[in-house]
């Protein structure tokens, strides 16, 4: 591990990574684990699927290091890389509740697969709470749920969110607006209930 | 500005995207309408407690990860070993084959083709005496490449037409070394 870690910047591990330095990809992974883990936890709603994916995305970092180049930021090549698998799992995640649907009987009406691996009760002194914040989230159609978990839990600005996503600046901007009214009036919702 | 007005571009108000004049006649809607002033304060609200959601990965997970690379390494140098063993005959065969190959190539470009083309067909070449006396003859490079290129096989092929006419050097280069 690094002593000096202000001294690099992530596009230069990398570079350290590239050139063979395994330290460098330790201080990679100290740097970005949690941040992969809060985006993806926010996408799949499921603690162990979310560390699996973070796991798979710094694997592909070590296999696939060389195939970076200093045009776009590390952390959005490595967000781009979060996401697609994210996105991947959760598709996967979709078949299989498709499927452990069909196969149950009228008789069982437990239709909901409820995500119970993690739950953090942590409330915090506002009006709303994780797990509500977590659950109107999960509501949101997977166009607006990206931009909000990335702009809004991430803090990326537009421009990144437009590269990792490939979509136009113009596209961001409306996503995230709808996104945040959805988010609301489902917040309100729940908050009704 | 209506309330309708002010959802569409509320998200730009909260990232201060609105031009000077979009972003008084907002403060102007928000200072009348309550409605659209609450909204936005739940909105902001939501958004700040959004920041605050952390989560963190279990202790053991770089140990987990390192394992992780170290199985895949293994597992990769394994995998050849195991193919190579398991197919060690038929990969020594494709080799054998290979070297085979390469060899005949090697020497049929290095010794063959050059002693192929090296040999002229002679008879083709019909030798006439020299022009001057100064060993200027003109000759048809063009034509002459060809039967030097050509196969014996051509012999009986090429008209007689195409055969070239060259100067009698060696009848000159006697010459030359009676002189002498």
């Amino acid at each position: 591990m690094y002593k000096d870690k202000i001294k690099y910047t992530d596009e230069e591990l990398v570079k350290r990574f590239q050139e063979g330095d395994e330290r460098a990809y330790i201080e990679l992974v100290k740097r970005y684990k949690d941040r992969l883990l809060n985006f993806v936890f926010r996408y799949l709603n499921s603690f162990e699927q979310s560390e699996d994916v973070v796991q798979d995305t710094l694997m592909k970092l070590y296999t696939s290091a060389h195939m970076y180049r200093e045009i776009a930021k590390f952390s959005t090549w490595i967000f781009t890389i979060a996401a697609n698998l994210a996105k991947s799992e959760l598709r996967r995640q979709k078949r299989r509740r498709t499927i452990s649907i069909h196969t149950m009987g009228y008789d069982n009406k437990e239709y909901e697969i409820p995500s119970d691996d993690y739950s953090p009760e942590r409330e915090t002194t506002s009006n709303y709470g994780e797990k509500q914040i977590q659950q109107a989230i999960d509501t949101l159609p997977d166009q607006f749920k990206t931009v909000i978990i990335l702009r809004e839990v991430q803090q990326l600005s537009y421009e990144e969110i437009s590269q990792i996503l490939n979509i136009s600046i113009g596209t961001v901007k409306s996503r995230i607006n709808r996104g945040r009214l959805r988010l609301q009036k489902m917040l309100k919702e729940l908050k009704e209930q | 500005m209506d309330c309708y007005s002010f959802d569409r571009i509320m998200s730009d108000y909260i990232d201060a995207n609105l031009s000077v004049k979009q972003r008084q006649e907002a403060n102007e809607h928000l200072s009348v309408c309550k409605r659209c002033s609450a909204k936005l304060a739940d909105m902001k609200n939501i958004l700040a407690e959004m920041k605050t959601l952390k989560i963190t990965t279990s202790s053991d997970f770089e140990s987990r990860l390192m394992d992780c690379i170290k199985n895949s390494k293994e597992r990769k140098e394994s995998r050849f070993i195991r193919l190579f063993q398991e197919h060690s005959r038929p990969i020594s065969v494709i080799a054998a084959v290979f070297l085979l190959v390469a060899t005949s190539i090697f020497v049929y470009t290095s010794v063959v083709i050059p002693n192929a083309s090296g040999s002229l067909p002679a008879a083709e070449i019909r030798t006439t005496a020299p022009v001057n006396n100064n060993m200027q003859a003109p000759v048809n490079v063009a034509a002459s490449a060809k039967p030097a290129l050509s196969s014996s096989r051509a012999k009986s092929t090429l008209p007689d037409t195409n055969k070239v006419e060259l100067p009698n050097y060696n009848q000159q280069i006697m010459t030359v070394n009676k002189n002498k």
